[in-house]
């Protein structure tokens, strides 16, 4: 029996130390006040807006590196807790996501300072909706409670629709905006109503307690015949379709290619880097929620999984297939983003697969540490080529006014060092070593190796993963044969810029995709530790 | 001793590394000084000549640490500086120990970087530095400066924008035009050089390997230099396939070596934990007898893989784990890296493809086909000496003594002044060879290092006179050109007299004392006789002493003997040719011009070290004291075995020494002599002798019927198989292919059509009838929208009867 008063006392005490470690989100939301207060007030014409945003990114990924240093090393520094009486979790997964959005910020804020996109007005209101949406991020990827996943979720798309639209004078932007809104709010009406079937069937929103109950509630011995465990499929199912929207899987992508086309070149790599890591830490966390003792709910779980896969291979297949008439940079790299979200939808389904099996043991348990590794190692890897092919098309489209494919011809002696970073950007997203994207790619394929002993589908997932990898060379190709093969038409316009901080920037973006390419072995250690620590559910 | 470690591993990276920084420089951004530019050039001289400033530091220090068996010592002492090697000669009853001069370190090795691992094996860069590793450094810089700095001037008629080559002919009769070379030829040059170096440094077989293979790119790069030539595009590709055969067998003794041994590393490597992994040299030791530790049955070989108090290895005791290797997979093993050794060293079988290389320019021929690449084959027989086995030998032996012959009776007949030289390297490689074989492993790379510096300097000397007779190669056309270019000539002779082992016995030189800095030639006087003839002398010497040992294997000691008389008849043949008589060709004579001083200079230089590299021959000379440091411990005592091959001991080669001398200096008299007859005075019309013995002539002329031999059992039959499975290729694999490639366009096609027609057709009429309506949101909300997001509905819907249908039961 617990007095008000000891509860409160609770209250304080958690508050206190959850405060502690949610500084981060705090600096970030701090960044977002003083940015609406230089709107407000007549500061913006002084303070160039761009420097505060940078500085609130800085700190944020400042704070999370030293919290994610002090989690890995063995020390008792930091301990791992929830936060906000167990809305929350703070653990090496969801730091690391955190570390990984804030310096995903830094980068994105560097590039629209180089590309200058929001004009000076406009500029307090784009940062702080950037800011907000990585701050939705970070929670989804630290969301312990089923509130906390919805609010993350929500919290991305709103201030994503608005990015999306900013370029306020384009109709094809609005429209783009639109499409993105009405589809954000039926797919969130679909995850809440998933989110309430759950937490009444369950009682509870908290995602460690909600394994446990499942396993009370769950009729053992009926399968999906009991109307339970059916309302149980069906309710997981339509969480995963919001998520699902997030990471636009086939067959919930719809959106993303004319959002992609209507939004900036920025604001697209910016959603398509972010937005999926936020969303794939959420759904690696809802997946695990299903652990537990009960064999059915193992098996629920179990079949989600291969469902996932058998999506995984359809996005990869379809999002690769229609990039191949495309003739907009931005939309065949649109496209290009839903065939990468299928490859690593397939890791998270061989995690799923291996983790619940029947015969899961030992060696069950090592595989699917490599999922989880593989899956940390692609989004690392995803973020630099991705935003280098974005970032490089937004600072060639400042030179040609153009996003479309055939202006691109002969660039390659025009502008070498855009079309180097490019050249490594394509490479790694083909999967061609010694970039990083070989490596990533590889350790996707072996983790789903290791689920094919469980359940013969996998097979067929790994089948479609490495077709798609050749379907894909094809139309990467093209924009190097554009780059480098055909000739710059006469007349055409000249591209100038200036090598110094454009120059730099696409090195400092493309030249880590090298690196991961040629020392995997420094990264996906940490990684292994990461999910090693994950999975043990310390 | 760490610190010396390390200065060297510094100083020889930096030679190592430099030009592979001219070639990174030359290739991107030579192209921009201009083909007129000589700064390609002089940037690659740069980085090669301080390449060997760093090299010879670094030989410099390691003689001061072993004890100034070449330099003088700061005060000069001398009978305490002559002392270090006097021991390691004596010694010849104490117990050999891998450290002979105990507390000094003769060896260093270690890691520059690891590439990456797979189980227990270990790909990384290493580096094994010893006194063979620095001589080779030495050597190879050296040579190499002395012909960038020739080829300056050879080369310079590529310094054109629009260069015209004679030998090739267009179609309507003009000859052809291309662009000038002059900087592709340095930056090629340059990476061979860098590909050389880290051949010699490497740590570990297999970093030889990939070096060895690199060396091969540049040779192929070089040789088919004028590529627009048919004959020099064919023999790049020759030179190219018929290593790859030799390689072939190196392959599969790599393949052995890493399933026996698990490791490719030369030298015993110190592991994290504070251990001591063995190196591949570490497993194979022999007891005092020469014999290997071997299982209870006598077929495996036991691997001494532990260490003794002493850091001496050991086999391990019964009963831990042991690692064996089958003595026949031992032979196996060093037979295949010596069919690499064959192949890249030009030896019988594979040797037809060295002549043909001479298409490359001759600076090219030089370096590459002469001093340096075609040696690695023998520098790599001699690295991995301790892992061949007696019978290996044997067929080393008897390889390098076939090829020795074969290509000096060729050389006879040889009219191409260039094509003489090639077979006169291909028979001195297969001295050496033989030298490696008969147990003299000091006396086959000595006559490695003497023969790069003679052999370079005759093909320089080739070089100058084809430049100066305007591309003229044949020997016959030219004749006294002595006056008209003295120089060339001299030098020339300087190499003829080395390469034949001419000596005055009886003379004795005392002069050399009297040269600052070299301190060992102080108390012994020497006999007057260029390199040559001491490196030789030692390989004779040797064979004698395996022939008294094995006298079954008697030809081993006399075909070398007769060829040692071969060898002195033609070249001096060629040197009289050339050089005396009177010119045969009149009009050629008269455009005859001397090279110009970047030409000459480079010949003086290697004509010295040509001269007196060898000075002291085996008994007191530095350079094969600096050699015989190297030396693997079981070859000192030699190996007495009652049913197989024996191997002498030094004190038995000691005993050889004179006799073996003697008869190789009355051969080489003979030879010359003969020679002079013939050529120089013309007491017997040589076109007579031609006409008496035609079917010989036309034999040796013929190159003993190697390349036809070749053409019908190799060549034709892999056409025919080549186009059958052309013929398969095209009608069969390629219409599978074609008919996916249709397949996956026309799945894309229709999902292409799919996206726009249907999907976008869908979200463009809602985008379209909201710009056109565009006051209406009512319209939009009540007509599209609601179907937009009915479609979410429907997907979530069929997703979960799917799910629900082919839910796994049970």
């Amino acid at each position: 029996m617990h007095d008000i008063g000891s509860l409160v006392d609770q209250l304080v005490e958690s508050t206190k130390t959850s405060v502690g470690l949610f500084v981060p989100e705090l600096v970030l939301s701090g960044t977002i006040v003083v940015l609406l207060l230089c709107r407000i007030l007549p500061l913006v014409w002084r303070v160039p807006t761009q420097w505060i945003a940078l500085l609130g990114a800085f700190t944020a990924f400042g704070w999370t590196l030293s919290q994610f240093d002090q989690l890995v090393t063995p020390s008792e520094a930091l301990q791992v807790k929830t936060l906000f009486t167990g809305l929350l979790k703070f653990d090496e997964f969801s730091t690391f996501f955190r570390m990984f959005l804030s310096l995903f910020l830094i980068l994105t804020i560097t590039l629209t300072v180089l590309t200058g996109i929001p004009d000076r007005e406009d500029a307090p209101d784009f940062y702080t909706l950037l800011i907000g949406a990585t701050i939705g991020m970070m929670i989804m990827a630290s969301a312990n409670h089923l509130l906390m996943v919805f609010i993350g979720v929500e919290m991305t798309s709103v201030p994503s629709y608005a990015m999306v639209g900013f370029m306020k004078g384009r109709r094809q932007s609005s429209e783009a905006a639109l499409k993105y809104v009405v589809y954000g709010a039926g797919a969130a009406g679909v995850m809440l109503y998933g989110i309430s079937l759950l937490a009444g069937l369950t009682g509870t929103g908290s995602l460690p307690e909600m394994a446990e109950r499942l396993s009370m509630i769950v009729a053992q011995g009926q399968g999906i015949s009991d109307p339970t465990n059916r309302t149980i499929v069906l309710a997981s199912l339509m969480v995963l379709v919001g998520l699902a929207f997030k990471l636009s899987v086939f067959p919930f992508h719809f959106w993303c290619p004319d959002a992609f086309e209507g939004a900036a070149a920025e604001v697209a790599g910016f959603l398509s880097v972010a937005s999926k890591a936020g969303a794939f830490a959420l759904l690696v966390r809802f997946g695990l929620a299903f652990s537990g003792q009960s064999k059915e709910v193992s098996s629920i779980a179990f079949a989600l999984g291969i469902g996932l896969g058998v999506l995984g291979a359809a996005t990869a297949t379809f999002g690769n297939l229609s990039a191949y008439g495309q003739s907009n940079m931005k939309r065949l790299l649109a496209y290009s983003t839903i065939a990468h979200a299928g490859y690593m939808l397939m890791s998270v389904s061989a995690l799923l697969v291996l983790r619940f099996s029947k015969q899961a043991g030992a060696e069950a348990d090592v595989a699917s540490l490599s999922c989880i590794e593989g899956l940390m190692y692609y989004l690392f890897v995803y973020l630099f080529m991705n935003l280098g092919a974005f970032a490089i098309v937004a600072l060639i489209r400042n030179q040609i006014f153009s996003e479309e494919l055939d202006d691109y011809n002969g660039l390659g002696t025009q502008c070498p060092v855009l079309c180097f970073g490019m050249t490594i950007c394509v490479f790694s997203l083909i999967g061609l070593p010694p970039m990083g994207g070989f490596f990533a790619k590889f350790a996707i394929f072996y983790s789903v190796f290791k689920a094919t002993s469980v359940h013969w589908v996998m097979w067929l997932v790994l089948a479609a993963g490495a077709i798609n990898t050749v379907f894909s060379l094809f139309y990467y190709i093209r924009i190097l044969k554009a780059m480098y093969v055909k000739p710059r038409p006469d007349g055409a316009r000249k591209v100038t810029y200036d090598l110094m901080p454009v120059g730099l920037f696409v090195l400092m973006v493309c030249l880590p995709v090298l690196g991961l390419g040629l020392f995997p072995a420094r990264f996906s250690e940490t990684f292994h530790h990461v999910a090693s620590l994950l999975l043990t559910g310390r | 001793m760490d610190s010396l470690g390390n200065t060297l591993a510094n100083l020889l990276t930096i030679a190592w590394l430099l030009p592979l920084f001219g070639f990174v420089v030359q290739i991107l951004f030579a192209h921009k000084w201009g083909r007129k530019s000589k700064a390609a050039a002089y940037l690659a001289i740069f980085c090669i000549g301080t390449g060997f400033v760093c090299s010879a530091t670094a030989f410099y220090k390691w003689d001061k640490q072993a004890g100034h068996l070449v330099f003088k010592e700061a005060k000069p002492a001398a009978t305490e500086v002559a002392e270090p090697k006097n021991d390691s000669k004596a010694e010849v009853t104490e117990e050999a120990h891998p450290k002979k001069h105990s507390g000094r370190q003769t060896v260093f090795s270690g890691t520059f970087y690891q590439l990456a691992q797979f189980g227990d094996l270990q790909l990384s860069l290493d580096y094994y530095i010893d006194s063979l590793t620095l001589a080779m450094f030495v050597m190879v810089t050296l040579i190499a400066t002395c012909i960038h700095i020739f080829a300056t001037g050879y080369m310079s008629e590529e310094l054109v924008e629009d260069y015209v080559d004679h030998q090739v002919h267009s179609h309507d009769g003009g000859h052809f035009h291309r662009p000038g070379r002059f900087y592709r030829f340095f930056s090629y040059l340059s990476l061979f050089c860098f590909a050389m170096l880290g051949l010699v440094i490497a740590g570990n077989i297999f970093q030889v390997f990939v070096f060895w293979e690199l060396v091969g790119i540049c040779s192929y790069l070089l040789i088919g230099f004028y590529v627009e030539r048919h004959s020099a595009s064919t023999a790049a590709n020759k030179a190219f396939i018929v290593n790859r055969v030799g390689d072939f067998g190196f392959i599969i003794g790599l393949m052995i070596l890493w399933t026996s041994f698990g490791t490719f590393n030369f030298a015993d490597q110190h592991v994290s934990d504070g251990g001591v992994k063995p190196g591949l040299f570490s497993m194979v030791t022999r007891d005092h007898h020469g014999e290997f530790p071997k299982s209870a049955d006598g077929k495996e070989v036991v691997l001494t893989t532990q260490q003794d108090g002493h850091g001496a290895w050991q086999v391990p005791p019964e009963t831990s784990p042991r690692k064996t290797i089958a003595y026949t997979l031992l032979i196996v093993a060093g037979l295949g890296v010596f069919g690499g050794c064959v192949g890249k060293s030009a030896q019988f079988p594979l040797q037809t493809w060295l002549p043909d290389a001479m298409e490359g320019p001759t600076p090219v021929s030089a370096l590459v086909h002469s001093a340096t690449m075609v040696a690695a084959g023998v520098y790599l027989a001699g690295r991995f000496y301790p892992m061949f086995v007696p019978e290996v030998l044997l067929v080393i032996a008897y390889v390098g003594c076939i090829t020795a012959f074969v290509a000096a009776t060729i050389a006879i007949v040889a009219t191409d002044i260039k094509k003489v030289l090639a077979y006169s390297t291909i028979s001195q490689l297969g001295y050496m060879m033989l030298g490696l074989g008969v147990g003299g492993w000091g006396a086959g790379l000595f006559h490695l290092i003497t023969h790069a510096f003679f052999k370079s300097l005759m093909f320089l000397c080739s070089g100058s006179v084809i430049a100066g007779c305007h591309h003229e190669q044949e020997m016959p056309k030219m004749g006294g050109l002595l006056r008209k270019m003295p120089i060339t000539a001299l030098t020339m002779l300087v190499g003829v007299i080395a390469i034949a082992g001419l000596a005055i016995p009886g003379i004795y030189l005392k002069f050399w004392s009297f040269v600052p800095y070299l301190s060992v030639y102080e108390d012994h006087g020497y006999v007057l006789s260029f390199s040559g003839y001491h490196s030789k002398d030692a390989i004779l010497a040797t064979a004698l002493a395996y022939t008294k040992l094995n006298p079954l294997h008697f030809l081993l000691f006399l075909i070398p003997l007769l060829t040692a008389g071969i060898t002195s008849f033609y070249m001096f043949r060629l040197w009289f040719y050339t050089f005396l008589g009177k010119p045969r060709d009149q009009h050629l004579h008269e455009h005859v011009h001397e090279s110009p001083w970047v030409m000459t200079a480079p010949l003086l230089v290697l004509s010295f070290f040509a001269a007196f590299c060898a000075l002291g021959g085996e008994h007191h000379g530095s350079l094969f004291g600096v050699l015989h440091h190297s030396e693997p411990v079981h070859v000192h005592h030699g190996f007495e075995a009652a049913n197989s091959v024996s191997l002498p001991s030094h004190q038995a080669i000691e005993d050889s020494h004179a006799s073996a001398g003697q008869a190789a200096l009355l051969a080489a008299f003979v030879g010359m002599a003969l020679s002079y007859l013939i050529y120089g005075k013309g007491v017997v019309n040589p076109d007579e002798i031609q006409r008496q013995a035609s079917g010989v002539h036309a034999f040796l002329a013929n190159k003993w019927g190697f390349d036809d031999l070749y053409d019908v059992m190799f060549v034709k039959p892999a056409h025919v198989v080549a186009k059958f499975a052309a013929a398969i290729d095209k009608f069969v694999f390629d219409e599978i292919l074609h008919t996916f490639v249709r397949m996956g366009i026309a799945v894309s096609k229709w999902d292409r059509k799919f996206d726009e027609g249907v999907i976008d057709g869908i979200v463009n009429l809602m985008g379209n009838s909201t710009h056109s309506l565009g006051i209406s949101l009512r319209n939009v909300q009540t007509g599209k929208i609601r179907q937009y997001v009915t479609f979410i509905a429907v997907s979530v819907v069929t997703l979960f009867v799917l799910l629900f249908a082919l839910y796994p039961k049970g």
